[in-house]
């Protein structure tokens, strides 16, 4: 299934920006040069970002420095940052491939901020829970939690709720 | 991403989750009783109770329940609401019945090894065949004393001692041609004197020292019954009949709900499907007081009933209602939980 999503968001980047195709591994480089640059501005060490973002140093020093990272890469990276949250965190999800390093990029790259409501018509099925990919919920008491600066407005787990119990705006 | 998978075995079957918390609902169906409380409280409707009137008296291959593993999102409110542990939902290899955050209807039956005699009324009147009673007797021996002895000489092997002895405890044994020898077991005499009146040669003396028809002293300990009563949890539907039966009243059943059973006599037509699917033989057709009369409606004997609605469902003429007016369950937090739980009052 995210086979089929990457292949065609890869096509409507390639179409865009016709600068031949991109492998899903140039456009994760992309996407941690645009959270390393970010997290640099709030501050951490590159020993820490190496570290949140799954890279070796070497590289995120040549990624801060601007090389070894093709300019198309960081302009895809971009645009998929763009994209809708739930679209933005699927694609890095499926390219990233390593669920910290996930929940780094989109936490830092994702400025929108989410006011989320769980209705208590929720029966603590846990379904929400399986389904968010940064783990922004946890069952309490039988009702869903959902960690409000965790979450990221993809709206996969109030699409999936079997009672519609879930309530997610931008704020 | 989550998806649930379905395993079928027979009749029963499990349906699992298992993304990052592994949660599986097992179904059985030789302990479902086809009440339809599972389908009643579902919150995502996946649950669908079959023709249980058929599947019951055709003993057909047929599960009495069907669950839908693409709508079901293994919450386990089926777990819960089910009066007899058809459905158990585990997460995390726990069922939750064990988890504190869950409810779960109150309910039990207990045997207390303090009051029980082990007489076996439970036993022999349990509709579900869920209580076992284990006993050991004492030695027959310990309770009578006497003295028994077989003049030889006199014997003449006739053997009417032996084909009279009411406890098989004489045996004579046929060595070849008129040659013999006679033996009681003492464990099995209780001295009666049957054999001493009954012997054409006077050949046998014998006397009860503490007569056996008598009172006399023994010691207690001889005489005492040791056993234990297990009621199975699998199969106890709470109905309470071996509480009403115990001549000791030993017996403890908590049912989780309380209710009215009605039963419209005109409508009933007589098919008896209610009684079949009763799993606490509540209800019954009166027994005819002479040969050839034609059985009357249905008869109800409600202090039984444990309020499923089983027989209500099953009925082709709308002639039963159960009403549930009280539900027994554990505090819970979750509103959806208390409200679903409530539902199923009717």
């Amino acid at each position: 299934m995210f086979f089929v999503e990457i292949y065609i968001n890869i096509e409507t980047i390639c179409v865009i920006n016709t600068q031949g195709v991109h492998m899903p591994k140039h456009i994760a480089s992309g996407l941690k040069y645009l959270a390393a640059v970010e997290l640099t501005r709030d501050g951490y060490s590159q020993k820490k970002i190496s570290k949140m973002l799954n890279i070796d140093r070497s590289t995120l020093s040549h990624y801060l420095h601007g090389r070894n990272l093709s300019l198309s890469s960081i302009e895809i990276a971009e645009l998929i940052k763009e994209f809708t949250p739930k679209d933005f965190l699927v694609l890095t999800d499926a390219v990233i491939e390593d669920k910290e390093a996930t929940k780094t990029i989109v936490k830092t790259c994702l400025i929108k901020k989410f006011k989320v409501n769980v209705l208590d018509t929720c029966i603590g099925c846990g379904v929400c829970v399986e389904t968010c990919l940064i783990d922004a919920i946890v069952l309490d008491n039988l009702k869903a939690q959902i960690d409000p600066e965790l979450c990221c407005g993809c709206l996969m787990c109030e699409d999936k709720c079997p009672t519609n119990s879930i309530k997610i705006w931008e704020e | 991403m989550a998806t649930n998978t379905k395993e079928t075995k027979v009749k029963d079957f499990n349906i699992e989750r298992s993304a990052g918390e592994q949660r599986k609902l097992s179904y059985k169906d030789e302990t479902c009783i086809g009440c339809g409380i599972c389908e009643q409280i579902c919150p995502v409707e996946a649950i669908e109770l079959g023709p249980i009137g058929a599947i019951v008296r055709t003993g057909s291959d047929e599960a009495k329940i069907c669950i839908d593993e693409e709508k079901c999102v293994l919450c386990g409110m089926c777990s819960v609401g089910c009066p007899v542990n058809a459905l158990d939902l585990e997460i995390e290899g726990k069922p939750i019945r064990e988890i504190e955050t869950y409810p779960r209807l109150i309910s039990s039956a207990e045997i207390s090894d303090e009051d029980c005699v082990y007489c076996r009324a439970c036993e022999r009147i349990c509709p579900q065949d869920a209580v076992t009673v284990a006993r050991v007797l004492p030695d027959r021996s310990k309770l009578v004393t006497g003295e028994i002895d077989i003049d030889k000489e006199k014997c003449i092997d006739c053997g009417i001692c032996e084909e009279m002895c009411p406890a098989d405890a004489i045996t004579i044994e046929e060595l070849g041609p008129n040659e013999f020898d006679i033996s009681v077991d003492e464990d099995k005499c209780v001295y009666c004197l049957v054999c001493k009146r009954a012997c054409p040669e006077d050949a046998i003396t014998a006397a009860c020292r503490g007569c056996s028809y008598g009172e006399y002293e023994i010691n207690p300990e001889d005489s005492e019954i040791q056993g234990k009563a297990v009621i199975d949890e699998e199969e106890c539907v709470r109905c309470g009949w071996c509480e009403e039966v115990c001549p000791k009243d030993a017996v403890t059943v908590v049912k989780p709900f309380k209710g009215e059973l009605e039963v419209d006599l005109e409508k009933c037509e007589t098919c008896g499907a209610c009684i079949d699917i009763c799993p606490c033989e509540v209800l019954s057709f009166p027994k005819p007081s002479k040969p050839g009369e034609i059985g009357e409606k249905v008869e109800k004997n409600e202090e039984m009933c444990i309020y499923c609605g089983a027989c209500e469902k099953v009925c082709p003429n709308e002639a039963i209602t159960v009403k549930r007016t009280g539900i027994n369950y554990t505090p819970t937090k979750s509103k959806s939980w208390q409200k679903r739980l409530e539902s199923l009052k009717t």
